[in-house]
């Protein structure tokens, strides 16, 4: 009797702390569900269709440096930060480093987004969010938002607004060196 | 605690540590329960709680604090606490879309700073509240068996004859002498008794009689209730099992459902207004819808998924009028009307091209806001479209460039080619809405070429508005079932424990004198009137009042 008695005891504590770890520890995290991905995770993976006319996934990056940049023509930082990681752009890949720019269009058409490169001259990946469903799977709320993922697939960092290209470059430089 | 103590009754039964009154005679064992004279404590019939123990381990300790009423009740105390605290201002869950960052500042200012610091804006989210309800579940479970299991033992196998002080400290009391002889005297209240439906046993001139034990077991089935309550709104946060969306839908509209593979078009969107012979006199003139109703198509992707180079295959699985309080269903979703944008928004017009020299026009054309075409064959003439801008304006640089991706001002530059023409074609610019032609002086912009030609829109036949966004609310409760079930056991358990009073006599003849103890766990008037009623059929007259022992214990 006393036996069994010890043994309930353990089993009830046992699911206590099972069914109550889940729960309090899904409040913990729940705070940021919905919200940005976290420093240190993997970015989403998504699938989408190119400037290029091409399907392009997150994996097809992995082993670069990756810049995720969220914009549309419609947000004005986003219009006045474009040049900025063109120019980057430029500088990185003409070292031969393995660098990536994508550019994901918050669900323009692909009239607005063609006469937007050609008037700023971008050479980087440009991709259409149609419906914006990446952009909602990411939890970007805010433009521009980006993200800096390094070669092993992790969030290094993640910059809500308008960036300059001293911004771009420090953390270029350290997505680099990691 | 617990001190060491000898639990051998008088009687010779021995007894588990902690126990207030023997389980076979009930004869008070606990010291301050025996010193004392007033009515017995009868909780769980004075059994020792499963976990009292003179020698407790680390789990028994944990055991022992959950297993305690006073926690309990604490723990209660201050979930009440931190929920009348979630209910001060309006919890971020509430709104759709804001920025709780500034909202509480804004609205309640520094109170409402602090509140949202504390995390009070979504209190019942909070780890630590959900700690407290982990808690409040575990004591349930522990406080629960640790009760019934002694109690469910202590009532199956009750002592007929009781010990005296057992019987003389209940807070019914008889004493009297016998009418006649004792055992056809106690034959008769046998009788008497069952009459009233109690469950007589008797062992010589010793009697036991008790009716609705199970209502006993009320307390501890709506406890069962409640854990399945519990664990049903645990299934809730299962990826899956619980969904509160929102879809904002223009009418022609697809969008899938977010994380679903389900689509939802806005086939049509009805939108009637009451008319002002419908209205009281203070309300007339003023826009009061009278329905509004999406009549919705539901599809499920099949194939092609997400796949970004074809188009998803969409089955149609639903359909549905929805208007409020009258969602569509399908398995397991639940869409609700929730609100509307009508304000007007340009979807196409169809305008001609105007050779101002000649009078002669050319067209019309569709010409979309959102997917326009490129090319546009007008007679002698060409039309390509170079750019366009939905929420046209210019930066400090005097670029163009677009505010939102709402048509809100449109505009599109074309390349006009043809005769008369340079070979490149000639850049002309086009606001469709007449109002913004003129803010941004559309004929200034465009020059020489403004007064050979002309694009416009003859009549407003050729103009289309976009129509109405429909925002729907999208649910899924998988674990409601489970919920309702919850529900009904705590209620069945709370009838069983209510409706109900466990009602015990016991009464044993000692040389001539009768003595007569009964107890119940609610009702001590209706306990009193049965006895009093039995006695008084069997020869003896008392006032039920006068069978009260005082004490107000259970």
């Amino acid at each position: 009797m006393g036996k069994y008695r010890k043994t309930t005891q353990i089993v009830i504590l046992i699911g206590v702390l099972l069914l109550g770890g889940y729960a309090i520890g899904k409040a913990l995290f729940a705070s940021d569900d919905g919200g940005l991905p976290k420093i240190g995770e993997k970015p989403p993976e998504f699938a989408l269709l190119g400037e290029d006319q091409e399907a392009h996934k997150l994996s097809d990056y992995e082993g670069k440096a990756l810049v995720i940049n969220f914009w549309g023509t419609f947000c004005p930082p986003c219009v006045i930060e474009t040049p900025e990681f063109q120019r980057q752009y430029e500088k990185w890949t003409s070292m031969g480093k393995p660098f990536e720019i994508i550019g994901i269009n918050l669900g323009e058409d692909s009239l607005t987004v063609r006469n937007f490169v050609q008037q700023y001259g971008l050479t980087y990946e440009m991709l259409y969010d149609k419906g914006r469903k990446i952009m909602a799977k990411y939890g970007v709320e805010s433009f521009p938002t980006t993200f800096f993922v390094k070669p092993d697939g992790t969030i290094m960092d993640i910059f809500v607004g308008g960036m300059t290209e001293e911004d771009i470059d420090k953390r270029v430089t350290k997505l680099l060196q990691s | 605690m617990l001190s060491f103590q000898n639990t051998k009754c008088e009687c010779g039964h021995q007894n588990p540590v902690g126990t207030v009154l023997c389980e076979s005679c009930g004869k008070p064992l606990e010291e301050a329960e025996a010193a004392s004279t007033a009515p017995l404590e009868m909780r769980y019939d004075g059994a020792a709680r499963r976990s009292q123990k003179t020698n407790p381990s680390i789990i028994d300790r944990v055991w022992n604090f959950f297993s305690s009423v006073k926690i309990a009740v604490w723990l209660i105390v201050i979930t009440l606490i931190a929920s009348m605290i979630g209910t001060i201002f309006t919890q971020e869950s509430a709104f759709i879309s804001f920025d709780p960052d500034t909202y509480y500042e804004e609205k309640y200012g520094w109170i409402g700073k602090l509140y949202y610091e504390l995390g009070f804006s979504h209190t019942y989210e909070t780890w630590w509240f959900t700690t407290l309800i982990v808690m409040i579940a575990t004591s349930l479970v522990v406080c629960s068996l640790d009760r019934v299991l002694p109690l469910y033992k202590a009532l199956s196998k009750q002592q007929v004859r009781k010990h005296v002080q057992f019987l003389k400290r209940q807070r019914t009391v008889y004493e009297g002498a016998v009418v006649g002889d004792a055992e056809e005297w106690v034959a008769e209240v046998e009788q008497q008794l069952k009459r009233k439906r109690y469950k007589v046993k008797r062992e010589g001139t010793a009697l036991l009689a008790e009716k609705n034990r199970f209502s006993r077991w009320g307390p501890y089935i709506n406890h069962i209730g409640l854990i399945v309550f519990l664990l049903a709104v645990l299934l809730r946060s299962v990826p899956g099992w619980a969904m509160d969306s929102y879809l904002a839908i223009r009418e022609g509209e697809t969008l899938q459902i977010p994380e679903t593979n389900y689509y939802l078009k806005n086939e049509k969107f009805t939108l009637d207004y009451y008319a002002d012979d419908e209205l009281p006199d203070e309300l007339k003139g003023i826009p009061r819808p009278k329905l509004y109703q999406t009549d919705a198509i539901l599809y499920e992707c099949t194939a092609d998924c997400d796949d970004p180079l074809k188009e998803p295959v969409l089955e149609e699985v639903s359909q549905h009028g929805i208007i409020v309080n009258d969602p569509m269903a399908y398995g397991g979703l639940k869409i609700y009307q929730f609100g509307y944008d009508d304000t007007p928004k340009l979807a196409a017009v169809k305008p001609v091209l105007v050779d101002k020299t000649t009078g002669k026009t050319y067209g019309p054309f569709e010409l979309s806001m959102r997917n326009p075409q490129l090319n546009y064959e007008l007679g002698p003439y060409t039309l390509e479209l170079h750019s366009k801008y939905l929420d046209f304006a210019m930066d400090e640089k005097g670029e163009p460039r677009t505010k939102s991706d709402e048509p809100n001002a449109p505009a599109f530059i074309f390349m006009l080619k043809g005769p008369g023409l340079a070979e490149d074609g000639e850049p002309y610019m086009y606001f469709p809405r007449q109002i913004d032609k003129e803010k941004f002086s559309q004929d200034a912009i465009n020059g020489d070429l403004a007064n050979r030609f002309e694009i416009k829109v003859p009549s407003m036949e050729g103009v289309t508005f976009a129509g109405t966004v429909s925002t729907l609310n999208i649910r899924t409760e998988m674990a409601m079932p489970y919920i309702w079930t919850g529900t009904a056991i705590w209620i069945f358990g709370v009838f069983l424990g209510s409706y109900w009073h466990h009602r015990r006599i016991w009464l044993r003849i000692d040389e001539g004198r009768v003595l007569l103890g009964a107890h119940t766990n609610k009702n001590f008037h209706g306990m009193r009137a049965d006895v009093a009623s039995v006695l008084k059929k069997t020869g003896i007259d008392v006032e039920p009042k006068s069978l009260d022992n005082g004490g107000n214990r259970a």
